[in-house]
This record gives structure tokens, C-alpha cells and sequence, in this order.
């Protein structure tokens, strides 16, 4: 049995992995709401938001700038722009023409559809089969708080990851297009009728859904300090988990099951023998078993059987 | 008459332009056979009437249309027998058969998804390796042990299955594919990311699977050995699942992928139903696997990861979800046609993304949509 300190520090570092985790579940949950699909190539797009973002550090550099608050805004600002564009592209080409096609097909078409964006990224960036470093651009330094360490580039990671939380959740309640996404996911016909734009709406929600993923791809380099094109598939897998453990379609349920995920798989690392190989049966596990307990996740809504 | 020599005639001439494709050395070759196929096919679908008199041709003369294609098929590696990687990559379109009927009675026909079928498929093939190098059993024997290993594991997920449906079971299957892959890498006596090697061949009366086979004046690679088996395996799997979905047992299975509640209000026990279309599918899975196994010689955690599942969920999807006859052309399309494209090097596998994207943009429902059931009718009524 490890020492409590040990647990704190394995629950914080968990909570940090949650935060990235919960924002890929987001962009599934969302998905969900709206089109009732599962995006199976947002593992890919979380990839690609980490690719962009390392791409512009090396714009950034190479034009000279050395501002790393200014650098790392902007980096977070055009990975976003461009991961939010690739995921309206996705959507426009492979989920909507096949909105009435069995479901089956919606899911090989994003699977394909994830296959392409990981083979573009191995092929067109320079020497795309290795791991790629990240550079480091957030604050060094650490401070203990009772035998924890906590760093400084951490707390920034899971600061910026609280803060699209929160900005997604003002988003989503206080605004128009916020209650039109909601609207849409409620019933996409009756919206229509009250003077929703379903096809702008549905584009916007993929827009954030897939600039959320963006952030938790940059925020993954900036915490192990190297990306690889291949992460996206764990990366989707794991938040399409977290989406499903909160309950598909509820945003809230997908925040909360990214942290569970998180949190469970850094415990499992600390307190099993060999769990740093074993965590993620772990955490698959727990999955399996939620999904007996609860099948439609924590906050899913109970479904219900039309006869 | 000339029915049935229109039917060869056919057949013989794809026959010719697939293999000449196969064997094709050069770039441009390839281009020109493949090419050809597909401006046939395009010709023949593009004019209607022309599509109707060969499907009506082949609808009345199916019989011969069998044996000549059965005949093609045991051909084949005599016809490739200068090229042992050829015969190796069309015995893994036929294990692909075997394993995408298994799939298609869970998810095509009963509709419950499984993203695990390498896991099932690698039960079988690690069964077999543990039971040969392991345990010393007859390779025979751990081939027909194989599957049933995968129908038992596979009954871990019966509750999961019973409980969940849709996107859920989705999940819960890929957590399991993933649960397997991590163990076997990771544990000790699957001989973690080594694998097992030196798993025994098959030896029927003495005769070793891995020595050339000798027939008449003709010797083949001993690939061509492991292609009859497989061709007998996919053969008879096909035959009893074309049996099955064409049995009382397939339709209950398509009411309860249908409408579960409806099927359940009809009297059909859900559990028994959907408990045995997962075994049963399971069974073919780890069959397709442990043949595999002894195929290869070495089993390792690579060879059944996530991606192998996709790979078996897309040859259903594109052939054609419930269609037997699908599933057998989505596996001879979806194996060697990236073996074939070797030639474009990286770009291959995006392009076969790009093409699966493509078909399914243009033709949903898969290559060769599964038929409307026709019960009570018999052929001569629907054709008057």
C-alpha cells in the first residue's frame, strides 16, 4: 500500500490527464447530442490539433518570435482555427452524406476517415513516423504542498483546460448558438421549425467540438513534451470511453467521465503490481464494468424503449 | 445451353484478367488489369439491360455458376504456383472469409456489434500456439480447440452484450479488444511482445503442410497447401452460414437486430438468440485465427491489435452487411488489394482509406447489398 502522499500526487496527476482526456470526450458528446454519431476519426483530429500547433512553434520561431506567453497563445489560437476547419470538412464529407445510410456506415466512414488524416500526417510531415518533441512553453519551477509536487507548467495545463470547460459550459447555456446546439440535440426537427439553422448549427458544434480537441493536443505535447502521429487512436479510444462513462451526449457527464478515466488509470499505475503496463486494462475494465452497471452511462438519460 | 456457356465464359474470362493482375510484374501491367476489371464491371452495371441478362444468367444457371467458380478457386494456385507470396496472400482472403462470417452473423445479421474480432481471432491463434509449444498437444487438435477457446472467453462479454446496445456495445467491445492485446503483451507465458514462436505445422497422416505439394507432373509452393485447407474451411463456413441466414434461425436474428422490442413481443428469447449468434460467430473468428496460427508458425501481439479489427468490421461493411455473398467478395477485394498497391509504397494505406470512404459514399448499403428474404416463394414464382 503506497503512502497517502503518494495517492495525492497520482490523484493530481490523474486530474491533469482528465482534463485532456475530458476535452476529447467533449467533441464526442457534442457530436453525439446533434447527429447521433460517433466520430471515430476524433482521435485523429486530437493528433492533428498537436501536429498544428507544433507546426506553428516552428512558425513562430522562425519568424522571430520570442514572446512565450504571445507564441503559445497564438499556437493555441491557429491549432485551433485549423483542427476546428478540418473537423467541419470531416463532418461535411464523411458523417452528413451518410445521415441516412445504417449507422454502421457512419462508423467505418470516420474510422477510414481516421486512417486518412494518421497516413497524411506520417507522410507529409517532414519524417512523420517519429516521435516528435514539443517544445517547452509553459513556466518551469514546482512548489510541495504536504509531500505533493506541483508544477508550475502543470497547474498552467490544467488552468487553460478549466477555463475551456468553463468557457464551453457559458458557451453552450448563455449564448444563441448555444441554445441552438442544445435545441438541435433535444429534437433536430422541432428546432428546425422554431427557426433553427440546422445545417450552421451542426457545423459550429463541430467546429468546437473538434477545436476542443485541438487544445487537449496541444496541451498533450506541452505535458510530455513529445507527440506522435499514432496518439490519436488511444487518444479517440480513451475519450470516446470518457464519453460513454458520463452518459453520450451530455456534455457535463463527458467532463466528468474524462476525469474518472484519468484519475482511475494513474491509481491503477500506482497501487497494482507492474501497473504502469497494466493501467489501461484497468481502466478498460472499469469501462466494461460501468457499462453493465449503468448502460447508458453516469448521466445518461435512462433510455427509453419505444415499442 | 448457351446459358451455361455464357456463365463460363464469364467467369473464365475474370478468372484470366484476375490472375493476370496477380501475376503482373510492372506497374503499368497492374494498371491495365486491374483497369480492365473495373471497365468491365463498370460497362456491365452501367447498361442496364446488359446487368439484367447476366444477373437473370446467373440466377438460372447458379448451380453451374458454382462449380465453375468453385473450379476457378481450386485452380488458382496452380495458376500462381511461380509466386509463393500470391498463394500466401489469397489463403489469408479465404481466412478473411472464414473470420467475416463469423463477424456478419453478429453484426450483420443479429446486429450486435463486436470492434474485437482480432482479439477473438487471436484467442483462437494464441490458443493453438499455447497448446502446441506450451502443452506439445497435436497441432490438429489445438486447431479445433482454438475456436472454442474464443467462444468461452467470449462469454465474459455475454452480460455487457445483454445489457448494452448500440455505441455503448460498441465501447465495450473495443475495451475488450484493447484489454486483450495489452495482456498479451504484457504477460509472461504469452511470451509478451515475442510472441510464440515455432508453433508446429499441420501433419494429416504424416504428410507435412510445409512441404511443396506435388500434383500430377506439378510441383507448388507448400503455401498451396494451406490454401486448399482454408479454401475447404471458408467453403464450409460460408455454405453453413448461407444455411444459417436462410433458416428460421437468420430470420429471428434479423427481427432482433431489427426491432428488439417487437422480437421480444413475438416470443423470441432475446438472450438465447443473441448468445448464440455471438458463440457461433466467435466460433468462425478463432477458427480463422488458429489456422492462422499454424500458418504463420508465430503468433504476436501486433497481429491482432485494434487495427485488425477494423480491418474485419470494413470487408463486412463494403461487401455487404447480412449478405453472405458479400462478405466473401469484401474479403477477396479488401485482403490482396493492398498487398497489390505495395508498389505506391507510403501513400497505400491512405488511399485505401480514401477508397473505402469513396464506396461507402456511393454505395451505402456495401458492394453486393444483402437480398429481400423471399420466403414462401419459390425462384420460378418470383420470376413469372
Amino acid at each position: 500500500m503506497p503512502p497517502l502522499e503518494v495517492l495525492l500526487q497520482q490523484a493530481f496527476n490523474g486530474l491533469m490527464l482528465g482534463v485532456m482526456y475530458a476535452l476529447v470526450a467533449v467533441g464526442f458528446t457534442l457530436f453525439f447530442g446533434v447527429l447521433d454519431v460517433i466520430h471515430f476519426s476524433h482521435g485523429d483530429i486530437f493528433m492533428l490539433g498537436a501536429f498544428a500547433g507544433l507546426s506553428l512553434t516552428f512558425a513562430w520561431t522562425a519568424a522571430g518570435l520570442t514572446h512565450p506567453a504571445v507564441a503559445l497563445c497564438l499556437t493555441f489560437v491557429g491549432a485551433v482555427l485549423v483542427t476546428g476547419l478540418v473537423g467541419v470538412l470531416a463532418e461535411r464529407g464523411c458523417v452528413k452524406p451518410l445521415a441516412k445510410a445504417p449507422p454502421l456506415m457512419t462508423l467505418l466512414a470516420t474510422l477510414s476517415l481516421g486512417l486518412v488524416i494518421r497516413e497524411a500526417v506520417l507522410i507529409f510531415f517532414p519524417r512523420g513516423a517519429d516521435p516528435k518533441p514539443f517544445p517547452a512553453m509553459l513556466p518551469g519551477g514546482l512548489f510541495e504542498v504536504g509531500g505533493v509536487v506541483i508544477r508550475y507548467e502543470n497547474l498552467a495545463i490544467l488552468a487553460i483546460g478549466a477555463a475551456c470547460m468553463v468557457a464551453l459550459d457559458l458557451l453552450i447555456t448563455r449564448t444563441r448558438i448555444g441554445a441552438s446546439i442544445r435545441a438541435v440535440a433535444q429534437d433536430p426537427e422541432a428546432a428546425q421549425m422554431m427557426g433553427v439553422d440546422l445545417d450552421r448549427t451542426v457545423d459550429v458544434t463541430f467546429f468546437l467540438g473538434s477545436a476542443l480537441a485541438a487544445v487537449a493536443g496541444v496541451l498533450n505535447g506541452l505535458y510530455y513534451s513529445e507527440i506522435h502521429f499514432i496518439m490519436g487512436i488511444m487518444g479517440g479510444v480513451i475519450g470516446f470511453s470518457a464519453a460513454a462513462i458520463g452518459g453520450l451526449g451530455n456534455v457535463y457527464g463527458a467532463i466528468l467521465g474524462g476525469l474518472l478515466f484519468g484519475v482511475l488509470q494513474t491509481l491503477a499505475a500506482a497501487f497494482i503490481p507492474r501497473g504502469s503496463e497494466f493501467r489501461d486494462v484497468v481502466a478498460f475494465a472499469v469501462v466494461m464494468v460501468f457499462m453493465v452497471l449503468r448502460p447508458t452511462g453516469i448521466l445518461g438519460e435512462k433510455a427509453v424503449e419505444r415499442v | 445451353m448457351s446459358g451455361i456457356g455464357a456463365v463460363w465464359a464469364i467467369e473464365l474470362g475474370l478468372f484470366v484478367l484476375v490472375v493476370a493482375a496477380l501475376l503482373a510484374e510492372r506497374p503499368a501491367a497492374v494498371a491495365a488489369t486491374v483497369a480492365a476489371i473495373v471497365v468491365l464491371a463498370a460497362v456491365a452495371r452501367l447498361s442496364a439491360r446488359l446487368w439484367r441478362w447476366t444477373t437473370a444468367t446467373f440466377l438460372a444457371h447458379r448451380t453451374a455458376a458454382l462449380a465453375g467458380a468453385a473450379l476457378c478457386a481450386v485452380a488458382l494456385p496452380v495458376l500462381l504456383r511461380t509466386s509463393p507470396y500470391w498463394t500466401f496472400v489469397v489463403t489469408m482472403a479465404l481466412l478473411y472469409v472464414t473470420i467475416a462470417q463469423g463477424l456478419n452473423l453478429q453484426l450483420g445479421s443479429a446486429g450486435v456489434i463486436n470492434l474485437a474480432g482480432a482479439a477473438f481471432s487471436g484467442l483462437g491463434g494464441y490458443t493453438v500456439g499455447l497448446l502446441t509449444v506450451k502443452l506439445g498437444l497435436p497441432p490438429w487438435l489445438a486447431v479445433l480447440l482454438g475456436p472454442l477457446a474464443a467462444v468461452a472467453v467470449g462469454a465474459i462479454l455475454f452480460v455487457p452484450i445483454l445489457k448494452t446496445r448500440g455505441h455503448y456495445l460498441a465501447l465495450v467491445t473495443i475495451a475488450f479488444g484493447f484489454i486483450f492485446n495489452i495482456l498479451v503483451n504484457n504477460l509472461e507465458f504469452t511470451g509478451g511482445p515475442q510472441g510464440i514462436k515455432n508453433i508446429p505445422t499441420l501433419q494429416p497422416f504424416g504428410y507435412a503442410f510445409t512441404a511443396p505439394l506435388r500434383l500430377g507432373g506439378l510441383t507448388l509452393p507448400y503455401h498451396a497447401n494451406f490454401y486448399y485447407a482454408a479454401l475447404a474451411m471458408a467453403a464450409l463456413v460460408t455454405w453453413l452460414a448461407w444455411r444459417l441466414h436462410n433458416s428460421w434461425f437468420g430470420l429471428t436474428l434479423n427481427t432482433l437486430r431489427d426491432d428488439e422490442i417487437a422480437a421480444k413481443c413475438s416470443g423470441v428469447s432475446v438472450v438465447r438468440y443473441k448468445l448464440l449468434a455471438f458463440s457461433i460467430g466467435n466460433f468462425f473468428i478463432g477458427l480463422g485465427g488458429a489456422l492462422y496460427a499454424v500458418m504463420v508458425g508465430f503468433v504476436s501481439p501486433p497481429d491482432f491489435d485494434f487495427g485488425y479489427s477494423l480491418i474485419m468490421v470494413s470487408v463486412i461493411i463494403l461487401g455487404g452487411l447480412d449478405s453472405i455473398p458479400g462478405v466473401v467478395l469484401g474479403a477477396c477485394l479488401l485482403i490482396p488489394l493492398p498487398e497489390r498497391f505495395r508498389m505506391l509504397h507510403e501513400y497505400r494505406l491512405l488511399l485505401y482509406g480514401l477508397a473505402i470512404i469513396l464506396v461507402l459514399l456511393y454505395r451505402p448499403w456495401g458492394l453486393w447489398p444483402a437480398a429481400v428474404r423471399r420466403y414462401g416463394l419459390r425462384e420460378t414464382e418470383v420470376r413469372a
